[in-house]
């Protein structure tokens, strides 16, 4: 029971970061209609920047924060221009592919300024774990919950409080009425990138800053978590897709506690499947809808 | 003819099988991540089927495609109601547990003295068939194409066919289809069935060829690239996937002096050729176009 | 469904065209006479340049244990977490003084997991995969399945 409650209190720190991860994907989908499979890997090339930063000099941590956010921004707007912006609608799955054929340059220039496996990055939290009775909470993935939760819901604010917002949910709504009641469609996609991409690298950081390290896989694994918690959560809701990180954190956490990381594994592929069969809408998202099928012919 | 460009053309031939599976569901509407489930399926299958069961080849290869068309079928049926994005994730999460589990799998058998058999992460080494029956690799190469040519041959009756019609339909628009009377789920069962057993087909060759398998090598990659090839070749004819993968390997293998930025210069090269054709070199216009210029032109109209 | 007979039609047709193919294959298969097999200890080194390996293959006769000498043995490799792309173009390796020992000097791409393949010709006819993972300064072989 002890190991029960520390693993799903484990699960959902690092579940909060797969939740910042699907958050960011939700935004992008939400304006888009389209799937950035580029999306991890513009994280990594931040992250990449932020460790280059680290260990040439020796900067601390709030400027590789910076650094990898301001990186992951760069990579994502990089990512819209060439994919997603010169596209025809109706090229939902040219978009995605283009988005693939991109992830495969961001990670071989990745490698190429930085040869070796693994790279450190500067630790979120030295601090002891906080003792609890039986319980142990890291300070790191205390922090990681709390950005989380504060950053999505700084979102979710951004998007029904404030002009920019409304102009956002409207392009959403319908781009071509957006465009016609005075919206700068273009910008609203550029913005929903580039906040997508900031969520996404901060997320990277939490994630890196806990690991103390950084791959070149870590783009492939950050756009997978992120994916099955959006899916997890329901597509398009920003609740939705921190609870799908959550719940994807906590099944990880104790699969891989009682039956070994490759069960852990599978375990998230079989919920993630029995979601989508059994309610394709997610835990908090609608039902798919026609217009929700991006990467049919029309969309 | 040498032994590496016999090599290269056989693993060309080899990808074109899955490369055709995933265009297949592409002209029915749908994107498939997973291909590679089926890939792997029919890997496992033909190798186990030659090397623990000692059938012959031919064999093998026809119950590879069986198998990975059977669970494509199972597969099928739950994911038949999900579109877009949502049938896209439903794959690759179907085809990451196939992986998964292809890890967890031990079917170990003394055979002359030694353990074969799919060793769960550690793989599948000895499917020694076409060493053990001297069968040549150029003999083996004739076999691929030949099967290749089969498939082909099979998709341009397709494309002539109220089948093929009905696939294009479908994709274009299922409830247009479901009203003018077509069984769409049906149809789409029977796209997925048939894709799975070509991605099968194309497993059980592959196991053959590299004498060995391991669930590493049926990776998203494998099937993200299997997709990407359809759209990069083009979506109007079943060679358009073939040229796509002719382009990428035949590249890859020509540009090694430029070895460490390769992906560099592929993925722009992708990327910029999907602005100028969003559906791909041979897209469905230049098929007609290319088409009309073998039959007499339409009578003008008055 | 004239649609559903087309198809059957359809995979009938290739079906008995792939027959056809295999019908040559297949008939070669009688299992009477087992042939021999080889089997091959791969010990691999780095050298000073970057990526490039050296790897002293020992080839004998699975059955006997005996040494393999004599054999034509060419060593390719490609990656098995990303099948048929990053394939090393087969290099000779020469016997070496000791009898059923060669050499190859491998050029790899980039460190990780790679599956060698042992193609021998000559009065052998055969392939055996050795799995090794290499890393900055040195290299292991696994075992496999």
């Amino acid at each position: 029971m002890v190991d029960l409650v520390q693993n799903t209190i484990d699960g959902l720190m690092i579940g909060s970061s797969y939740g910042l991860l699907a958050l960011g994907f939700t935004l992008i989908f939400g304006v888009m209609r389209r799937l950035n499979l580029s999306y991890g890997p513009s994280v990594m090339v931040g992250a990449y920047l932020g460790t280059l930063v680290y260990v040439q000099l020796a900067a601390g941590p709030l400027v590789v924060l910076v650094v990898t956010v301001l990186g992951s921004v760069l990579a994502g707007l990089y990512v819209e221009r060439l994919c997603f912006a010169p596209m025809a609608a109706g090229a939902g799955v040219a978009s995605m592919v283009s988005s693939f054929a991109i992830w495969m340059q961001l990670e071989q220039a990745a490698v190429l300024v930085l040869p070796r496996h693994t790279y450190p990055f500067p630790p979120l939290a030295t601090a002891d774990p906080l003792a609890f009775g039986p319980f142990y909470l890291r300070v790191d993935g205390l922090i990681m919950l709390a950005c989380a939760l504060a950053l999505s819901a700084g979102v979710q604010l951004l998007l029904y409080r404030s002009r920019v917002g409304l102009a956002l949910r409207a392009t959403i709504n319908n781009p071509v009425a957006a465009h016609l009641a005075g919206i700068d469609v273009r910008t609203a996609v550029v913005f929903a990138f580039a906040l997508a991409s900031a969520v996404g690298g901060i997320a990277g950081y939490l994630v890196l800053a806990t690991d103390q390290q950084v791959t070149p896989m870590f783009g492939m694994w950050a756009t997978f978590k992120g994916l099955i918690a959006m899916m997890i959560g329901g597509l398009g809701s920003i609740p939705g897709a921190i609870l799908g990180g959550l719940v994807l954190g906590v099944v990880e956490a104790n699969s891989q506690w009682y039956f070994g990381p490759q069960v852990r594994d599978l375990l998230a592929y079989v919920l993630l499947f029995a979601c989508l069969v059994l309610r394709p809408g997610g835990l908090l998202g609608e039902a798919p809808s026609r217009q929700q099928d991006t990467g049919r012919r029309g969309a | 003819m040498d032994d590496y460009l016999v090599g290269v053309l056989s693993n060309i031939g080899i990808v074109s099988f899955i490369a055709l599976s995933a265009w297949l569901l592409l002209l029915t509407g749908e994107i498939s991540f997973g291909q590679q489930a089926f890939f792997a399926i029919g890997a496992y299958a033909a190798g186990i089927a030659t090397a623990l069961w000692g059938w012959p080849l031919g064999a093998a290869l026809g119950w590879s495609a069986a198998i990975a068309g059977g669970a494509a079928v199972l597969v099928g049926v739950p994911t038949l109601r999900l579109h877009g994005l949502y049938f896209a994730i439903a794959t690759l999460g179907f085809a990451e547990m196939v992986r998964l589990l292809f890890e967890q799998f031990h079917y170990r058998v003394m055979i002359d003295g030694e353990l074969v058999g799919p060793n769960g992460s550690d793989g599948f080494r000895g499917i020694r068939y076409i060493f053990e029956n001297d069968v040549g690799s150029l003999q083996f190469l004739a076999l691929i194409y030949l099967l290749l040519a089969a498939a082909l041959a099979g998709f341009m009756l397709l494309e002539r066919s109220r089948l093929g019609v009905a696939f294009r339909m479908i994709g274009e628009d299922d409830t247009l289809a479901a009203l003018n009377g077509l069984a769409v789920a049906r149809l789409k069962i029977l796209a997925a069935g048939l894709a799975g057993a070509l991605a099968g087909l194309g497993g059980g060759l592959y196991a053959h060829l590299t004498t060995y398998v391991e669930p590493r090598v049926f990776d998203v990659m494998l099937g993200v690239h299997s997709l990407a090839y359809g759209l990069i070749g083009g979506l109007g004819t079943a060679l358009g996937p073939l040229l796509g993968v002719v382009i990428d390997i035949g590249l890859l293998e020509s540009v090694r002096a430029f070895a460490g930025y390769r992906m560099i210069v592929f993925g722009g090269l992708v990327a910029v050729l999907l602005i100028v054709r969003p559906r791909g070199l041979l897209d469905e216009a230049l098929v007609h176009r290319i088409g009309r210029l073998f039959v007499r032109a339409p009578p003008a109209g008055p | 469904m004239t649609a559903l007979r087309l198809a059957g039609a359809l995979a009938a047709a290739a079906a008995c065209l792939s027959a056809g193919a295999f019908a040559q294959v297949g008939a070669q298969a009688p299992q009477a006479q087992v042939k021999m097999r080889a089997k091959a200890d791969v010990a691999c080194r780095p050298t000073s340049t970057a990526l490039h390996y050296d790897c002293t293959i020992r080839l004998t006769n699975a059955r006997t244990g005996e040494p393999l000498g004599g054999v034509t043995l060419t060593v390719g490799a490609d990656m098995p977490s990303m099948p048929m792309m990053h394939s090393v173009r087969p290099v000779a390796a020469p016997p070496e003084p000791e009898s059923g020992s060669y050499r190859a000097r491998l050029a790899l791409e980039m460190h990780g997991d790679w599956a060698l393949q042992l193609n021998l010709s000559g009065p052998l006819r055969d392939r055996v995969v050795a799995i090794v993972r290499f890393e900055p300064g040195r290299a292991e072989s696994r075992p496999g399945g």
